[in-house]
């Protein structure tokens, strides 16, 4: 059996200790505490992202040069943004179904801080271990399309319809490859425990002229990492995936009669998840937190940024796929090779072994 | 048992910013009650009756078939987990790993079945199929 290479305190436990309580109120004020810092961390986050470097990014691709008038590179333009948005007028259209229309844009931020409270963020930001580690990401992560569905149902439009019959396809498509690709990194760790995960993979794997090369599962099995970063395109929906909002051919789908802070809540649950897709990416198959030099912390904002500035890259390189011939690439290509892939893995570790 | 506590902490929090954004927002917005601009939005048309209706949303085959292989993903993850332990425990290759592919395998046998039988195509309308003949031929 593996046992784990170092005990590591959780954040919730360290403020606990900090303030000197202990027992269940410790747990639940630290716990309270922990996951405001980490939430308070994506937001921070996602207010880089949203307003500012995706329309930086978008210019450089395009030979643009984006906002660049308030502050310094055009960065105060994110408190401007962020009150614009807020203070527009809510328009309610008429019929729509109160409680989804107002539950949807609530549950995909939701689901996608959620998602975080298992991730290991380096330097002991790491708000909860369970066992099930993995899997309760996977699920946090898929109740986001519960909400597209309700935008898509309640908005009373016929593209918002679309839009939201639209995510369930592209969830269902492609949440079956995403499994069972990280089930083949799973059938390497033996446990779904985050940070057993991460620790494993800071063994070393070989060793050329005096460096060491970590045993990161994108090294170990890059053909799995290729697969799990597609899957997860069309699992955060960004192109070539981004059938459910298309804008070219479906307005905006489920999001075409939001305005106001419902919008915002929309984007930045997007973003979230852009950054959860990442920050799973990260710890399955880039060593979570791990590098050289820098603290875990920082390794872990740039692999997930990493991430992010991919999704913005296909989205300025490559072209939307149709939605049927996106059907077909999650249901007679990515699942497919996902088994293949698991079984080779298996049969490997096997003979190995 | 304290993770589960964190858990809910962050689903909380997780709760609480969209509703405190929704304050601000409440506090910051104008309300200008006037119904015209409460139509929905159908590229400026006006809109000709309700999103609720009844339509083929072409591929409730693949939803079935979705049921299937997500069954599958839970039946499959434990048996990732404890196989590498189990191949180091001594038991043997066959044991541990036939019975798996045996099982990954009669599913495939089904998905190509799927697949031949065009469950996994898009459904084209018969409306659909027509027009695309008239307009080949």
């Amino acid at each position: 059996m593996v046992t784990p290479l170092q005990s590591q305190v959780l954040l919730p436990e360290r403020i606990a200790g900090l303030l000197g309580l202990s027992g269940t109120i410790g747990q639940i004020v630290g716990g309270l505490l922990g996951a405001f810092i980490i939430a308070n961390l994506l937001l921070v986050q996602t207010a880089v992202a949203g307003p500012w470097a995706k329309r930086k990014i978008t210019a450089a691709f395009t030979d643009r040069i984006a906002v660049n008038r308030v502050g310094p590179f055009g960065l105060v333009v994110i408190v401007a943004d962020a009150v614009r948005l807020l203070s527009k007028e809510l328009v309610i259209p008429e019929g729509v179904d109160r409680p989804a229309y107002d539950l949807g844009p609530l549950l995909v931020p939701f689901s996608a801080l959620l998602g975080f409270a298992v991730i290991p963020m380096g330097n002991g930001i790491h708000l909860a271990d369970p066992e099930t580690g993995l899997v309760f990401a996977f699920a946090a992560s898929s109740i986001a399309s519960l909400g597209l569905v309700m935008m898509g149902y309640g908005s009373n439009n016929k593209y918002s319809l679309l839009g939201g019959l639209r995510a369930i396809a592209s969830n269902i498509a492609y949440e079956i490859p995403l499994v069972v690709t990280a089930a083949s990194v799973v059938v390497f760790t033996g446990t779904l425990q985050m940070s057993e995960i991460v620790a494993q993979q800071t063994q070393p794997l070989l060793s050329i002229a005096g460096v060491t090369i970590p045993q990161w599962f994108a090294i170990v099995n890059p053909f799995a990492f290729v697969l799990f970063v597609v899957a997860n395109l069309a699992e955060v929906g960004r192109n070539p995936f981004d059938v459910p909002e298309a804008p070219t051919e479906i307005v905006a789908g489920f999001q075409t009669e939001y305005s106001s802070v419902y919008f915002v809540l929309i984007y930045l649950g997007e973003f979230i998840h852009i950054f959860l897709g990442g920050a799973i990416a990260a710890t399955l198959f880039l060593g979570g937190p791990a590098g050289p030099f820098l603290p875990g912390f920082v390794w872990f904002t740039i692999k997930i940024w990493a991430f992010y500035l991919f999704t913005q890259w296909a989205r300025s390189a490559i072209p939307r796929v149709r939605i049927d011939q996106f059907l077909d690439i999650g249901w007679k290509g990515m699942l497919v090779l996902s088994f293949a892939n698991l079984a080779l893995t298996a049969i490997i570790v096997g003979v190995i072994a | 048992m304290s993770e589960w506590i964190a858990i809910g902490a962050l689903g909380l929090v997780a709760v609480g910013i969209p509703l405190g954004m929704m304050a601000v927002s409440a506090l910051l917005r104008p309300s200008v009650p006037e119904q015209g601009k409460r139509a929905t939005y159908e590229s400026g048309e006006v809109p000709t009756g309700t999103a609720r209706v009844q339509f083929n949303i072409q591929y409730y085959m693949v939803a079935l078939l979705f049921v299937v292989f997500d069954v599958e993903t839970v039946l499959i993850l434990p048996w990732t987990v404890i196989y590498r332990s189990a191949l180091d425990q001594g038991v043997g290759l066959t044991t541990i790993l036939g019975p798996m592919l045996a099982f990954i395998g009669a599913l495939v046998v089904g998905l190509v079945w799927a697949w031949r039988n065009g469950a996994v195509e898009w459904v084209k309308s018969p409306l659909a199929n027509r027009r695309k003949t008239e307009r080949n031929a």
